[in-house]
């Protein structure tokens, strides 16, 4: 059965790969994120009728529901068999540097813009009573604790419990939400990193490398698909590794 | 009080999903936890359905119990 699938931060890193892999199983995207790139205008040329795109700032919470929800895009007409929240805002600092308004707009993007999204995607998959699957893309952070990312990884604590809240408020509707949980990914997120901090991450792995984005992409589609169809509430790490 | 045909019809949909039996009719003062057994999911559900037919959310001002309060909630040309 094709599926329609929205996904946040669609157009690089993680998302794109999301969306290719979304491609290739033969589903269709609802992408949204700040601006389209190259790599994923040459996926739209791929399958133009199966991708269709949104350029939408999640920093709006407040404009998600018109905004994505809205008719002019993943509105009620649409049915929605899946939610990918994978669009995040970086915040790296020390506690003891805690900005307020930094804190809150990387909250914004990443924890309140996804809940209410969640919330329409429910609404979505309530009115045409076929179920849905939701993805969080948490991180590895949330587990393992970082120098200078507790705000970021807090954000992400936050996602997980709302996930498995969210698994066990829905699950009687057919609704399954799982987060995957990605170790260090060679992506624009860790981009801030130093060549030392990075190896120190990936000595502390199992598979001594970088989580592969196929593979966490990979295991998304996995959770999207019926193959998953009794996995809800959980966190499926694909992290190396990390120890 | 004479029940929109709609509002009957969008509680019968509900009920439908649930193998319950469909009402014949709705008074102003039914209950629809209470007469009707609608459960949180089942009034989140008709929620969207009448979101879906006449563009309003019922509950975004605050916790509706019976068919009259839902029917003044929606818009005028509906009642």
């Amino acid at each position: 059965m094709s599926k329609n699938i929205l996904i946040t931060g669609v157009s690089r890193g993680l998302g794109l790969a999301v969306a290719n892999a979304v491609i290739a199983v033969g589903w269709t995207v609802y992408g949204v994120s700040r601006t389209s790139s190259p790599e994923f205008a040459a996926l739209a040329s791929q399958a133009p009728e199966r991708v269709k795109f949104l350029a939408f700032d999640l920093a709006d919470a407040d404009g998600v529901a018109q905004g994505i929800f809205g008719a002019d895009f993943a509105g009620l007409q649409v049915p929605l068999h899946g939610f990918v929240n994978n669009a995040a805002s970086a915040y790296d600092d020390l506690v003891s540097n805690l900005d307020l308004e930094r804190l809150q707009a990387m909250y914004a993007v990443n924890v309140f813009a996804p809940m209410v999204a969640t919330k329409h995607f429910i609404r979505n998959a309530l009115l045409h009573g076929q179920g849905g699957s939701i993805v969080h893309v948490s991180s590895i952070s949330a587990h393992t604790g970082y120098k200078g990312l507790a705000m970021y990884a807090s954000a992400k604590g936050a996602l997980e419990a709302f996930s498995k809240n969210t698994a066990r408020e829905w699950g009687e509707r057919g609704i399954r939400s799982n987060c995957v949980v990605p170790g260090f990914m060679e992506t624009a997120m860790s981009g801030s990193l130093s060549d030392e901090q990075r190896k120190r991450i990936y000595s502390r792995t199992a598979l001594k490398v970088p989580a592969s984005l196929e593979s966490v992409a990979a295991t998304v589609v996995f959770l999207l698909g019926e193959g998953a169809s009794s996995i809800t509430g959980q966190n499926l790490f694909v992290d190396s590794g990390t120890i | 009080m004479k029940s929109s045909p709609s509002l009957l019809s969008v509680v019968n949909q509900v009920l439908a999903n649930k193998r319950r039996p469909a009402v014949a009719a709705l008074a102003p003062d039914t209950r629809l936890r209470e007469e009707l057994g609608f459960d949180s999911l089942d009034l989140a559900e008709l929620t969207v359905r009448l979101e879906e037919a006449f563009g309003v959310d019922i509950f975004a001002a605050g916790v509706v119990g019976t068919a009259g309060e839902i029917e003044a909630r929606l818009p005028p040309e509906r009642k």
